[in-house]
């Protein structure tokens, strides 16, 4: 863009700035300031107990030796990928059934919203419920169906509690990926389909050659989109197993938030900072794997 | 021709598939809302349907559930307000305006969306402790109205950009000033796009869990997903009932919100995800 | 006009946001627990504030006790006047303490003319004052417990329950290999063994039954022979003797093992008081064959059973702290403890109660809690205690999974501890 050789117009950069104003300060105050807060907060002995102190990197070297904060790492990672794949697996799959003219598609529209418009933390209610190992919906079909002569200890084993965690936010997450999907395939024109059809291909091969390379891009905003804000993932495992058993399930953000919580507010500001350079290094990759530039105007 | 019928076969059992995935927790969370047992898959107990948990919960008055959802509301529906608000000024200045900075904020902006909000908490409640706003509305309509603020942007840009300069350049040589034009031209035009993102930010303020749960105290200000996150229920020793009941009541606004305004909805998250 | 339009909508929404934003005087006392437990809470404050006219609200906290300490270090915190009154758990107190969030009872002690010399001095001296000075009073005195099938024991010709555990590894070794053959899911003894602040109760009781502890002499020391031997025989418990599951150290919490026991599937099983109820309730199946006493010890030592039970407080920040200490003294009084105890089982934290004859005649457990509560040993009053659990949790936990071997173990966790002890260490 040809920004720095234009002579700006005076007046224009006064509107401007008063346009822009009121975004940059609320910006500035409720999401910048408390950012370098929580990086400053991390270099010192911050403990309700005890008067604070400048300690260096001392609350680092702390979350570095402690196998708990691994232990979360490697659970967060694990999960993300998990997830994440699976919901762009059934994303892609959703939104070619809802491409097709359906009757009853608003209803379909609606349907499909429903999981992803209620609150995490309320639907995740459910969800405890559905896991309950006494009367819960999976055991009752696990039992009825004869896949186990016992009850599953959904939330109350390691395994279980994964999975019940990853099939919750698939459930949750699901419906917004096919959204975005949909709105891509819907850039894709017919006329490439017709044309593959009459040269004789099947429905498999016009995935693969067509819809998929076209899809790319849409596909690279939403897993980017997606990963960043698996990573941040707090409100279900909140819920639903309190990053237990014994502290299997615990992502990064509640592995600091118990941190701030218990008092220790030193050691969760570090650890919210190591999620932050998580984040970033994710966007950094993608950005730099996925050709971002072009999608910025 | 086979392969038409077997797609056909696969579509239809897709939708059913995709109907049963989506909807099943909700149908379930209803279904033992009203349930008098609500351990009824144990084959000793009955199913009873009763409108007990409702009238128990809400008439309790312990139970600030009609509260929670009072606080909610209002929370979100000012925060998506001045959200959009700002964000429409914003993306005026941006695509009718040249200045330095003008490419910066927009990409700022998505960078900012991307912060872990576990990284913003710790220290926003630093901030809200110093400021006397925990456990007010205050705490978490400013936040809110942050959090809001990338995508409100990049969807307002989106629907700004696409209008022609020439509207404005015909209003500014009849006298008007740049946030008349804004108010009376632009954003009329625009209102599909300014209400689907306040839609979104909305829902988004509504479903949001971290900063209420750790800015907020009781009724006074706390709002329904948390509300209902450490919700245990009335008497007994098994209150699912309660909770469930609980559940209905919060996601009411909700489904009824996305029942009338759907396409608003998916419209604005094309638009944030697809042109942004 | 347009412009005057949207001005008056944002000033409305502005309006309206300040006004529900305001905050009232308010009384409030935070109770969690069981849904049981809270209702019975609210009949308790309804009743004060008819007998003495006040407008206590009854705010109901979540049911899991780290949720409820989490929203309390939040409102604490962040100094807000909500809530006056609230229950902590016994290993919260230290840390309530010394982060200055607790009201010294010491003003109003002395008006009232209270006495404090009714309720146990052990646990008040340990638990609820520092420095001397008085800040929370126990309201709920819970210890652990040893409950036994006499039914079992009778049948095989014991007539008594084990007092060492060498005792209770001879009376599995009988009866078990019995039992199991009609009842697969059979095992000789159920305790606390998953990774959570359970386990750290059951430790110390297998340890100080040993004349070991987590502090020695004022300092945390546990990598000693005493503690040692107590681990090796927890061990030894699951792989060695067998007698217990191995699902207690993944699976088994409080309410595991009472239905474990309740189903007819142990002929021991270590629990707090709550279990006796729920074992006597009408469709148990236990019900009448369970005999209650102090849990085993290791030779030349004595039993010993970990301190738990919720304390009330009040805080620092309270704008009604007359009022408040009325509570207090209304819910630790003689009357309203003996409510506690006959409407929810909750064991009163004033000796007097104890010696009520015709309590004692409805009552006769009453009896065994007594004893048990003059040999109890409290976790370490440290204001860090949560991370000092966390580590002793994760080693015991590894060692009882088999990971670690238990001498691995405790030296581990003193290393890790003295870590956390330089971190904490006031300066």
């Amino acid at each position: 863009m040809q920004l720095n050789k234009i002579e700006f117009n005076k007046k224009e950069i006064r509107d401007a700035y008063l346009f822009n104003a009121p975004l940059i300060l609320i910006a500035l105050i409720f999401i910048f300031l408390p950012v370098i807060g929580t990086l400053i907060t991390s270099f010192f002995r911050d403990v309700t107990f005890l008067p604070g102190k400048f300690i260096g990197l001392e609350n680092y070297k702390r979350l570095i030796g402690d196998s708990h904060f691994w232990q979360s790492v490697e659970f967060t990672l694990i999960f993300v990928i998990v997830s994440v794949s699976l919901e762009l697996f059934f994303g892609v799959i959703f939104a070619l059934l809802l491409n097709e003219t359906i009757p009853g598609r608003g209803f379909m529209r609606v349907a499909i919203l429903i999981p992803w418009a209620i609150p995490v933390a309320i639907s995740a209610r459910v969800w405890q419920l559905i896991y309950n190992y006494d009367f819960g919906v999976f055991n009752y079909f696990v039992l009825k169906l004869g896949i186990s002569n016992q009850p599953v200890s959904w939330l109350g084993t390691t395994a279980g509690a994964f999975f019940s965690i990853v099939i919750s936010d698939v459930w949750k997450t699901t419906p917004f990926m096919t959204i975005i999907i949909l709105a891509g395939l819907s850039t894709i024109s017919n006329d490439l389909y017709k044309q593959a059809m009459i040269d004789g291909t099947n429905f498999l091969q016009r995935f693969f050659r067509i819809t998929l390379p076209l899809l790319k891009p849409v596909l690279v905003v939403a897993l980017l989109f997606r990963t960043i804000d698996a990573i941040r993932i707090f409100d279900l495992v909140y819920v639903l197993t309190g990053g237990g058993p014994g502290g299997s399930t615990t992502p990064l953000s509640l592995y600091a938030y118990d941190y701030l919580v218990s008092g220790d507010f030193g050691y969760g500001s570090a650890a919210s900072v190591i999620v932050f350079l998580l984040a970033a290094l994710l966007a950094i990759l993608y950005i730099k794997f996925g050709q971002f530039k072009e999608v910025v105007k | 021709m086979r392969e038409t019928t077997v797609i056909k076969l696969l579509k239809f059992s897709g939708i059913v598939f995709l109907l049963i995935f989506c909807l099943t927790p909700f149908v379930w969370m209803l279904l033992v809302s009203l349930s008098k047992h609500p351990d009824f898959l144990l084959s000793q107990t009955p199913l009873e349907l009763t409108l007990n948990n409702y009238i128990q919960i809400l008439t309790s008055s312990s139970v600030h559930l009609l509260t929670y959802l009072r606080n909610s509301i209002i929370i979100s529906l000012t925060a998506a307000f001045f959200s959009t608000f700002l964000a429409s000024l914003s993306a005026y200045a941006i695509t009718r305006l040249t200045f330095p900075g003008r490419v910066v904020i927009p990409v700022v902006l998505l960078a900012v969306s991307m912060f872990p909000q576990i990284s913003i908490v710790g220290y926003l409640f630093k901030l809200m402790t110093w400021l006397g706003w925990i456990n007010t509305y205050y705490a978490l309509i400013f936040p809110y109205i942050t959090l809001g603020l990338p995508l409100a942007l990049w969807i307002m840009l989106s629907y700004f950009s696409r209008l022609s300069k020439e509207l404005d350049k015909a209003a500014l040589i009849d006298g008007a000033n740049r946030f008349q034009i804004l108010q009376k031209i632009i954003l009329p035009i625009s209102l599909p796009g300014a209400f689907s993102t306040f839609m979104l930010i909305f829902i988004y303020s509504f479903n949001e869990f971290l900063f209420a749960l750790m800015l907020t105290i009781d009724y006074k200000a706390r709002t329904i997903p948390v509300g209902i996150a450490l919700f245990e229920g009335l008497h007994g020793q098994i209150p699912w009932g309660y909770i469930m009941a609980g559940a209905v009541v919060a996601t009411i606004p909700m489904v009824l919100l996305i029942t009338f305004f759907q396409k608003y909805i998916i419209q604005g998250l094309t638009e944030g995800a697809i042109k942004g | 006009m347009k412009k005057i339009q949207s001005l008056i909508l944002i000033l409305t929404i502005s309006f309206f946001s300040i006004q529900c934003g305001s905050t009232k005087k308010d009384f409030t006392i935070w109770i969690g627990g069981s849904p049981e437990e809270v209702d019975f809470w609210a009949s308790i404050v309804s009743q004060f504030n008819n007998q003495r006219g006040y407008n206590l609200k009854l705010i109901r906290q979540p049911t899991y006790t780290d949720q409820r300490r989490q929203g309390l270090v939040i409102s604490l915190e962040s100094k807000q006047p909500d809530p006056d009154l609230f229950l902590m758990d016994v290993v919260w107190i230290n840390q309530f303490i010394r982060s200055g969030w607790l009201q010294p009872f010491t003003p109003y002690v002395t008006k009232s003319k209270f006495s404090t010399d009714i309720f146990f001095k052990g646990i008040l001296n340990t638990v609820d004052k520092l420095n001397d000075t008085l800040y929370a009073l126990p309201v709920f005195l819970d210890v652990g417990l040893f409950y036994y099938r006499k039914d079992l024991l009778e049948k095989f010709g014991f007539n008594n329950p084990p007092k060492t555990w060498d005792e209770l590894v001879d009376q599995c070794k009988k009866i078990t290999p019995a039992e199991k053959k009609n009842n697969l899911n059979f095992n000789g003894f159920d305790w606390q063994g998953a990774q959570y602040e359970g386990l750290v109760c059951d430790f110390l009781e297998f340890i100080a039954s040993n004349g070991g502890g987590i502090l020695q002499n004022g300092k945390i020391n546990l990598d000693t022979p005493e503690n040692l031997k107590a681990l090796r025989f927890m061990h030894d418990l699951i792989y060695k003797y067998k007698i217990s599951p191995p699902n207690t150290y993944t699976e088994m919490k409080e309410e595991e093992v009472r239905r474990a026991f309740q189903s007819g599937n142990a002929i021991f099983e270590r629990n707090w008081s709550y279990a006796w109820k729920l074992h006597q309730s009408k469709d148990s199946p236990v019900r009448g064959k369970v005999g209650l006493t102090l849990l085993p010890h290791f030779i030349d030592h004595n039993s010993v059973s970990t301190l738990g039970g919720w304390h009330i407080g009040m805080s620092k920040y309270s704008d009604e702290k007359n009022e408040a200490w009325d509570f207090i003294q209304y819910v630790t009084s003689y009357k309203v403890q003996k409510q506690l105890l006959l409407k929810v089982g909750w064991n009163p934290g004033r000796k007097d109660i104890y010696s009520d004859s015709l309590l004692l005649k409805q009552i006769p457990r009453l009896k065994i809690l007594y004893e048990a509560f003059k040999h109890t040993v409290a976790r370490p009053t440290i204001p860090y205690y949560p991370q000092l659990s966390e580590v002793i949790q994760r080693y015991v936990n590894d060692c009882l999974a088999n990971k670690i071997k238990p001498a691995y173990a405790l030296k581990q966790m003193q290393n890790h501890i003295n870590e956390l002890e330089k971190f904490y260490a006031a300066k």
